[in-house]
């Protein structure tokens, strides 16, 4: 039994001694902080280094741009190559799962059976994963949250599509006293989320993980011998610049798990692995969609996110296991609200007035994993990512449907955040919405769920990862996060993160013994 | 060994997209003629404290503000009460280079856009405000996509920042953090 671990700010320390070590576990979020725990519990002696800082409720302050700041990757402002995908990441202890929108959603056995006949990944059946499935959801508090709680913004979604016909659910989530503040993007100011900061993180530390913030892994050397070699830089108290001297970490064994970009990126970095490092990469981009209601609805406050319209949603599609699309409200700032909007001027400012009469939704649409990460020669980082066709005509579809919704549900206008507005007032209207052709920078499109650039695969010829997420070419180098998922798991990643990584530590804690 | 920074996509407009339309924008001056084009664009007030932007860039992103958020209308908080462009200037000061080039540059090119693209005898500077926003708007719409990124990207800017100013909130009906964090 290891003694308990501490957690060490880079930013104001040199990193720990020693520094050889079993396991180097590379990101903190669902991913790092589940693997770090299980090997810490089996006695592995475990460094996670974590690029972020650590913001415990204390910290986290309720102002947007002093929070994406410090709780996301490149600030908040990470976008695609062409600037038409805002690529939402985290960067914190705890990663992703402290600035998501709680949402609980397995992967879908279609999605499993879909790896298994399509990308050779027979192990991963709904049988084998069910028992690490449950573990995540019980690591999670995972609860569907009591009527009450769904506030108008969740309400009026439900109404319209109810009134339609449309199949849709409450979903599961992973809040435990939850004040309804209303602002689950930026971090819960009242620590109501039973995240990896609040579970894993904790169960890692108390097993005797060492846990170092501000640390950034530069390279990895070595990659096929015994003993890898991290190179690590420090950064500042911000975490804007690296400071003082470049340090190294050695370890038998390395777990990627800083996301689908940001582990495909450090591959690439290091010249690392075969050629399918850095492609396949789904985005899964969400479109928001306002209306505007006679009635006050104030989606900045109460739970965001609850409800969803999985009428358009396929978990079992034969071509690309997950498929459709689903219409899920939103509740965030102001500042980021705003930036949602396509109007400028006095209608901007008016718009804003009438903030608290705006529903607000996210059209999530469901993907083929067609983009690519690249570094280029001066070290930036490079994501590549054109709309297909058939997402131009899914992104429709999905509009006109959460259209029709919010106008069953009583909607004056439907405002569409493309460059020129649309404006829809009634069904006659959707026509317009055919005509927009979503060209880069003209539609506010996000990304919260990354996942693909070192996929799962039985054979190197297809895949940049093997069935039990060692890198092809490497020894005892592994993704252990969204990077090897092979297609979109599930409408939202945390809960299949934490399912996969218990699920291959395992393996290895097995393979090891 | 050569430090390796995270990239920063915020405004990525590439150079070699940037030297394509900087040509275009080169050889308009050296038919128009150099002086003239910055006859045209005048001379910016002084600035003091500036990090980054020069003061040029800085009344080119300051008027850009004051003509997406106006003074008066719905509520009479205005961009021009908030000071953005100190805001943009402060956020660039810890971007990596490249991102502090782009969008340097991004505020150059809409600076002599009504020159360069709409054959106008005023930089965005001097334009009024209406026809500043009429600009811009056409920006946004653009079949030149760096046109349309430098739009989104200052846009993007100037928007997040305007409201998260405690100033704005109340007129928008938000009532700020709820939770005391500092007890």
């Amino acid at each position: 039994m290891n003694a308990p671990g501490m957690i060490l700010d880079a930013s104001a320390s040199p990193l720990p001694q020693p520094r050889t070590v079993d396991v180097c576990v590379i990101g903190s979020g669902a991913g790092g902080a589940t693997a770090a725990w299980e090997l810490a519990r089996a006695g592995r002696d475990v460094l996670v280094l974590e690029e972020g800082g650590d913001f415990p409720k204390g910290r986290l302050t309720e102002r947007e741009n002093e929070m994406y700041d410090q709780l996301y990757v490149d600030r908040g402002a990470r976008t695609t190559s062409d600037l038409s995908v805002t690529v939402m990441q985290g960067r914190t202890l705890g990663g992703g799962t402290v600035i998501n929108a709680c949402d609980v959603v397995p992967i879908p056995d279609g999605v499993l059976r879909f790896w298994q006949r399509r990308h050779g990944l027979t192990d991963f059946s709904p049988e084998a994963l069910a028992p690490y499935r449950e573990r995540a959801l019980a690591d999670l508090s995972a609860s569907v949250p009591d009527e009450d709680r769904l506030n108008v913004n969740n309400k009026l979604l439900r109404a319209g599509a109810t009134a339609l016909g449309w199949r849709g659910e409450v979903m599961h989530h992973n809040r435990v006293g939850c004040a309804g503040v209303g602002e689950c993007m930026i971090g819960c100011p009242v620590g109501a989320k039973r995240n990896a900061r609040a579970v894993a993180i904790p169960g890692a530390l108390a097993a005797g993980a060492r846990v170092v913030t501000r640390a950034r892994v530069t390279r990895i050397d070595d990659a096929a011998a015994e003993v890898k070699t991290l190179r690590v830089r420090r950064l500042d108290a911000r975490g804007y610049h690296e400071q003082g001297d470049e340090a190294v970490v050695r370890a038998k064994t390395v777990v990627l798990a800083a996301n689908a970009v940001g582990s495909a990126a450090l591959l690439l970095r290091s010249g690392i692995g075969n050629a399918h490092v850095g492609r396949h990469l789904s985005l899964q981009p969400q479109l928001p969609l306002s209306a505007r209601f006679d009635r006050e609805v104030r989606s900045f406050r109460g739970i965001p996110q609850l409800y969803a319209v999985t009428e358009f949603e396929e978990t079992a599609h034969p071509e690309h296991g997950l498929w459709g699309f689903r219409i899920e409200p939103i509740g965030v700032t102001p500042g980021v609200y705003a930036s949602t909007l396509s109007f400028m001027g006095a209608d901007g400012k008016a718009m804003m007035q009438a903030w608290p009469n705006l529903a607000c939704a996210l059209l999530l649409t469901f993907d083929d994993p067609i983009g690519t990460v690249r570094v280029e020669p001066s070290g930036r980082l490079r994501i590549d990512y054109a709309l297909a066709d058939g997402q131009r005509v899914n992104l429709r579809a999905a509009i006109k449907a959460g259209a029709r919704a919010y106008l069953a549900a009583g909607a004056r206008e439907v405002y569409v955040p493309v460059a020129p507005p649309v404006v829809l007032r009634s069904e006659a209207d959707l026509t317009a919405v055919d005509r927009i052709d979503f060209r880069p920078a003209t539609a506010p499109l996000i990304s919260a769920h990354q996942q693909g650039t070192v996929r799962f695969a039985a054979s190197e010829r297809d895949g940049g990862a093997d069935p039990d997420g060692q890198v092809y070419g490497t020894r005892g180098v592994y993704v252990f996060d969204s990077s090897g998922f092979p297609s979109s798991s599930s409408s939202h990643t945390m809960t299949p993160i934490m399912t996969v990584s218990r699920y291959l530590t395992e393996r290895l804690l097995a393979r090891s013994a | 060994m050569k430090p390796l920074v995270v990239s920063v996509d915020f405004g990525s407009l590439s150079r070699r997209r940037f030297l394509k339309y900087g040509l275009s924008a080169a050889a308009f001056v050296t038919m128009g003629g150099v002086g003239s084009m910055l006859a045209l664009r005048g001379r910016a007030p002084d600035v003091d404290g500036l990090r980054v932007l020069t003061a040029h860039e800085y009344r080119t992103l300051a008027r850009l503000a004051e003509a997406i958020f106006p003074a008066g209308g719905a509520f009479p908080l205005g961009a021009a009460d908030l000071d953005l462009a100190r805001a943009f200037d402060a956020f660039l000061a810890d971007e990596p280079p490249w991102n502090v080039e782009d969008l340097r540059r991004a505020l150059v090119l809409l600076e002599f856009g009504p020159v360069v693209f709409e054959r106008r005898l005023a930089t965005f500077s001097h334009l009024d405000a209406d026809e500043r926003l009429a600009h811009f708007t056409r920006w946004t719409v653009a079949d030149s996509v760096l046109r349309r990124q430098a739009a989104a990207a200052l846009r993007t800017f100037l928007v997040t920042r305007f409201y998260d100013r405690p100033e704005a909130w109340a007129h928008v009906g938000y009532e700020g953090p709820l939770v005391n964090v500092s007890g």
